[in-house]
């Protein structure tokens, strides 16, 4: 058998089902940077999709949708980054806009190929006064299970911190850290390719001012070694959900 | 924006039940999810929950988990809107299988007791032809169908209680007296006769 049929053969044993747990959370974490993996799942979804019509549909409860839109409720109130009600109506207000920020960086990603990209989401919020409060955060998602990395951005300093959270290195792929703002234009901007140790220096963002890196939203994609050849990420594009910075909220979230 | 017109493109006839004029519209809803509108998302929920209830009741067996993993099925949806793509997969199919990848990972998660596993089979044999009726039009399902009835009569069924039911290997081992080893190979190749058979 090929390398090719072993991994058709994943991929389909993923879509049919019969795996156990832990060779299905290997394959749902490695189709987010295996793009043939990937393609192939979807492949195997549209074949397999018919055998769907054999179900017999089922109403669920009266209360359920309630239930959800209560949980989306509360998704999005633990995703605002100040708990003081005041900064409740502008929080929703950026949250939106952050999400329809997402979109716009997916469809500019959508032309490359290759690769996974994953994206995240600066937290914008005005730094508190006082200098022990943290810095804003932003957490790259593989999967909705498991953080990636967290990025970490002092506004006033402009200086950053990348660090891994479940990512690993990874052989012959490095991963590059990419920045994007409506006053960039269109395309997303290299910040620079982590080192061996997924780390970056913290003045990569130093070109940057303040006001800009509130808005702009930040990606990480999975690129050869050195870099992007092209200067655009090659990937398509996983978006990332916002996290707060206190603690209590995110210990619940994650 | 950009990620409209990805949405905008042609989206697949449905490979559900539903039509394909239900399958532009649930197109438009979920353009409208990514932009975080919630009445669009009820709309959406009202579309759609009663398939998705159905694979994922078929699975768990169990209304308190159905609830919960259609509830996460649901969020999941919410959050991942934008990526879904119209030339990869029709709207509902991708819903289906959000959730019925969760139904599976939850059932991984906690497997049922494994008498209750028994009557499955007579459960799904009553079930496959009335609902084939309905979708006797999709010629998508027809051919896969069609390709389902090559395979011998047992491989068949493993295919059927591993998709719809979220069999594992092992439960298949012990329902059909085989080493696991043989049912993975006897899987193996019906996938790839599956596949063969279905190639244009």
């Amino acid at each position: 058998m090929t390398d090719h049929d072993d991994i058709d053969m994943l991929a389909a044993e993923y879509v049919l089902g019969p795996l156990e747990a832990d060779e299905r959370a290997e394959v749902a974490q490695r189709r987010e940077h295996d793009t043939d993996l990937d393609a192939r799942i979807h492949a195997w979804e549209a074949r397999l999709a018919p055998l769907g019509d054999e179900v017999r549909t089922v109403a669920p409860g009266p209360d359920l949708l309630a239930r959800i839109e209560r949980r989306l409720d509360e998704l999005e109130t633990t995703s605002r980054t100040k708990p003081e009600p005041e900064a409740d109506a502008s929080g929703t207000a950026q949250l939106i806009v952050l999400r329809r920020r997402l979109g716009f960086w997916r469809g500019s990603t959508a032309l490359a190929t290759a690769a996974a990209l994953v994206l995240a989401v600066l937290l914008l919020a005005p730094l508190g006064e006082s200098p022990q409060e943290p810095p804003f955060v932003a957490v790259f998602q593989q999967d909705d299970q498991q953080p990636a990395f967290m990025l970490s951005v002092d506004l006033d300093s402009r200086r950053l911190d990348v660090r891994p959270v479940t990512a690993k290195p990874l052989p012959d792929r490095t991963y590059q850290l990419w920045i994007k703002a409506d006053s960039l234009g269109p395309k997303p901007r290299s910040v620079g390719v982590l080192n061996d140790d997924l780390s970056l220096p913290a003045d990569a963002l130093s070109d940057y001012d303040s006001d800009l890196l509130k808005q702009a939203t930040f990606g990480i994609s999975i690129e050869p070694p050195g870099g992007s050849p092209t200067g655009q990420p090659t990937g398509r594009a996983i978006h990332g959900y916002l996290y707060p910075t206190d603690r209590d909220a995110v210990s619940h979230h994650l | 924006m950009s990620n409209a017109s990805r949405l905008s493109a042609t989206p697949q006839d449905d490979s559900s039940s539903t039509s394909s004029a239900s399958g532009d519209r649930l197109h438009d809803l979920l353009l409208r999810v990514t932009q975080s509108d919630r009445r669009a998302f009820a709309q959406l929920y009202e579309a759609t929950s009663a398939k998705l209830y159905g694979t994922v009741l078929r699975i768990l067996k169990e209304q308190g988990r159905t609830d919960d993993v259609v509830q996460e099925a649901y969020v999941t949806i919410w959050q991942k809107a934008t990526q879904f793509e119209a030339e990869r997969a029709s709207p509902i199919a991708w819903m289906v299988a959000i959730a019925r990848h969760a139904a599976i990972d939850e059932l991984r998660r906690q497997p049922r007791a494994p008498h209750e596993s028994e009557d499955t089979l007579s459960h799904m044999a009553a079930d496959t032809p009335s609902a084939r009726e309905h979708i006797e039009y999709e010629q998508d399902a027809r051919r896969l169908h069609a390709c389902l009835e090559e395979l011998e009569t047992d491989r068949q069924d493993m295919v059927r209680l591993a998709y719809l039911d979220g069999w594992s290997r092992a439960d298949l081992a012990t329902y059909f007296e085989q080493p696991v080893n043989t049912v993975k190979t006897w899987l193996h190749r019906a996938l790839k006769q599956l596949k063969g058979c279905l190639a244009p």
